[in-house]
């Protein structure tokens, strides 16, 4: 990827979103009282101030890809793919993962989904120590549980099934 | 109060064994972290925040300057030994660093990066004890419109040069600018983007934020790249730093200790720009400029020198001012809010023990790092094989646990792990995180000074240039506008 793509589709994501701010998201869930007279102190006024510095960025975002005068690509951009070939399904499956650990903290309990999450994540990385991974996958949570439930006194989640001391 | 009884109030928070325990705790975890590629001394921080929730005020900050301290220094030994730095202020280290290793003197480059950053460090703590005190009792005066031109000003510096590019930058700030609207209205208590879900009324958790920001992206991009770590680790060799070595360096060192100094009290600016020029000057005036960047060991020492001399200085702005000079400061300056302690210039007033405290431990921290860093040295082996791979996953669960208990709440945990997507898709997309941060935290200072000089004046703008010091910031502010903007064009129009 070049300076140039990099900033045109920002300058196009910048500028869409401070229209979408301006048009819809400030109207319709940033609220203000009636009685405010004065524009500057409506809570709404520091949102519109934002959005338009959004656009201002986005405009000249598009501006400096456009008067680019070269296409050349970053230095350090990642020229060999990732090992294998399925990188996209690594994150596919990690934000899975994610999406799973907030089901599971309030049902599970921190403690048993975090084993989980931990095991999972090893095998997703491919990890060449899957023993080791195991066993860091009970024992990690544990020792976090001890310190936070014991030492810091946090009210970790037990979950539904299996109570921790 | 005078100087005696601040230092005697000082002493009596540090003067036990558990508040220097802690910061040496800090200094061990902060050069293990440094040492691994992949966990930089910013994620450190992050992640050792929520363990210091039950500690006393002086303690968890101790334990968090000692992390960031030592991270800095733990990133010169990959840096020198893999050829990857264990944080970006280390790049310049590589230049002369790696070299030195490859010819079987990895040893003796370490040793000079050591005593080198141990020096820097204690010039930057002077220079922090020094100069705070000072800059904080002037800062006594500002009110809300000077406090709203310095926010703007840092704002503006941090967006211009904590990347590549101005407007990337500016773009991230502004995303920063905007998170931190979230929450009920500063003034009238009005819903702002909360979606009518009470989990956002009192805005999002800075903590969940942050490490979401820093940390879990290092997690998905592992799931991108298992692979990328991997790196061949040069052996120490059995060539020695002498102290012969140590004096030829030393005008390159104080040099870029006070290069580090100067760069780490403007905000933003940071440790890396700091070394590069640190080591451009050294290289500029030595006797063997022909040997940089093919292992010069005075080319290691004036890049660490550069970098460790911010450490110090960049907490002059956060206990003057009140405002983060870099995005670790950002950190610490969210460690003091959730101990019920306001940095700024009312903290030399009010918790002027606290302040002392600190300065005490901060000096003891130089001596600290020189014992922590030598065994360091000689255990990067050890760290640097550490699985990648089972470490990442335990990171997970840590800011799992970590942003959890900061409210009690599984909210934010969800803020982090979309937090953690937006820092991944800024990091692909070459968007530097550290002005969204620091821009979500002054968001609401920034904001809330601006309405209270409207309120002031009657809503009349020419109050934000009521006096020299909103003018001194406003020209700042412009000057620094147009040095970015003009090296930019520069950079678009090369020179024949």
């Amino acid at each position: 990827m070049s300076q140039k793509s990099l900033h045109l589709r920002l300058g196009i994501v910048a500028s869409l979103f401070a229209l979408f701010l301006v048009l819809y998201a400030i109207p319709t869930f940033v609220f203000a009282p009636s009685n405010v007279g004065n524009i500057i102190l409506s809570p709404k006024f520091w949102p519109y101030v934002l959005a338009g510095l959004t656009a201002i960025i986005g405009v000249a975002l598009l501006f400096n890809a456009l008067t680019a005068a070269s296409d050349v690509p970053f230095e350090d951009e990642e020229t060999v793919h990732p090992e294998g070939s399925t990188p996209w399904m690594r994150l596919g499956a990690l934000a899975v993962i994610m999406v799973l650990v907030m089901f599971g903290l309030p049902r599970l309990g921190m403690v048993w989904t975090a084993m989980l999450a931990f095991a999972a994540c090893a095998f997703l990385f491919r990890t060449r120590h899957p023993i080791a991974a195991l066993v860091c996958a009970v024992i990690v949570p544990l020792l976090l549980y001890a310190f936070f439930a014991h030492v810091a006194g946090v009210a970790i989640p037990q979950g539904n099934f299996v109570r921790l001391p | 109060m005078s100087l005696m009884d601040s230092l005697a109030a000082g002493f009596s928070l540090v003067g036990n064994f558990e508040a220097f325990f802690m910061l040496f705790i800090g200094l061990v975890v902060g050069v293990v972290a440094g040492a691994i590629p992949g966990l930089s001394a910013t994620m450190a921080v992050a992640l050792t925040l929520p363990f210091t929730f039950s500690m006393t005020p002086i303690n968890a900050i101790l334990l968090l300057l000692g992390v960031y301290k030592g991270g800095i220094f733990g990133g010169s030994i990959p840096a020198i030994l893999i050829k990857t730095p264990g944080t970006p202020a280390s790049s310049a280290t590589i230049l002369d660093g790696h070299p030195m290793a490859e010819r079987g003197e990895a040893g003796r480059a370490l040793g000079m990066a050591l005593y080198a950053s141990c020096t820097a460090d204690a010039v930057s703590n002077l220079a922090l004890i020094l100069f705070a005190g000072w800059l904080a009792s002037f800062a006594l005066n500002f009110g809300p419109p000077e406090f709203f031109a310095l926010i703007l000003f840092s704002l503006t510096i941090i967006a211009g040069v904590s990347g590549e590019s101005l407007l990337r930058g500016a773009l991230s700030a502004l995303a920063g600018l905007l998170l931190a609207t979230i929450g009920l209205d500063l003034v009238y208590g009005t819903n702002r983007f909360t979606f009518g879900d009470p989990n956002m009324m009192g805005g999002l958790n800075f903590i969940a934020v942050l490490i979401g920001l820093f940390a879990i992206p290092e997690i998905i991009a592992m799931a991108w790249n298992p692979v990328a770590h991997l790196g061949r680790t040069r052996a120490l060799g059995k060539s020695r730093c002498s102290f012969a070595d140590y004096a030829k360096s030393f005008k390159s060192i104080i040099r870029g200790s006070m290069i580090g100094v100067f760069l780490g009290s403007i905000p933003g600016i940071g440790a890396a720009p700091s070394a590069f020029l640190s080591y451009s000057e050294a290289r500029r005036t030595s006797k063997n400029k022909a040997n940089f960047g093919k292992g010069e060991i005075e080319g290691v020492a004036a890049s660490e020198a550069g970098n460790n001399g911010v450490a110090g200085a960049t907490l002059i702005p956060l206990l003057a001012l009140g405002v983060p000079g870099d995005v670790i400061t950002a950190i610490i300056i969210g460690a003091f809010m959730v101990h019920g302690l306001q940095p700024g210039p009312m903290m030399f007033v009010l918790n002027v023990d606290i302040i002392y405290g600190l300065f005490i431990g901060l000096i003891v921290s130089s001596v600290f790092l020189l014992v922590v860093g030598s065994v360091a040295i000689r255990g990067f082996k050890f760290v640097a094989d550490g699985p990648k791979r089972i470490l990442m996953p335990g990171v997970l669960v840590l800011c799992i646990y970590g942003v959890f208990a900061v409210n009690n709440n599984i909210f934010d945990v969800g803020v982090m792990f979309v937090m953690g997507w937006v820092g991944y898709i800024m990091m692909r997309n070459r968007i530097p995180a550290a002005p969204f941060l620091i821009a979500f935290i002054l968001g609401p200072l920034l904001e809330d000074n601006f309405r209270q000089s409207m309120l002031m004046s009657g809503s009349d703008p020419s109050i934000l240039f009521r006096g020299p010091i909103t003018w001194f910031f406003w020209v700042l502010t412009a000057i620094t506008v147009f040095a970015i903007t003009r090296s930019t064009l520069r950079k678009r129009v090369p020179l024949s």
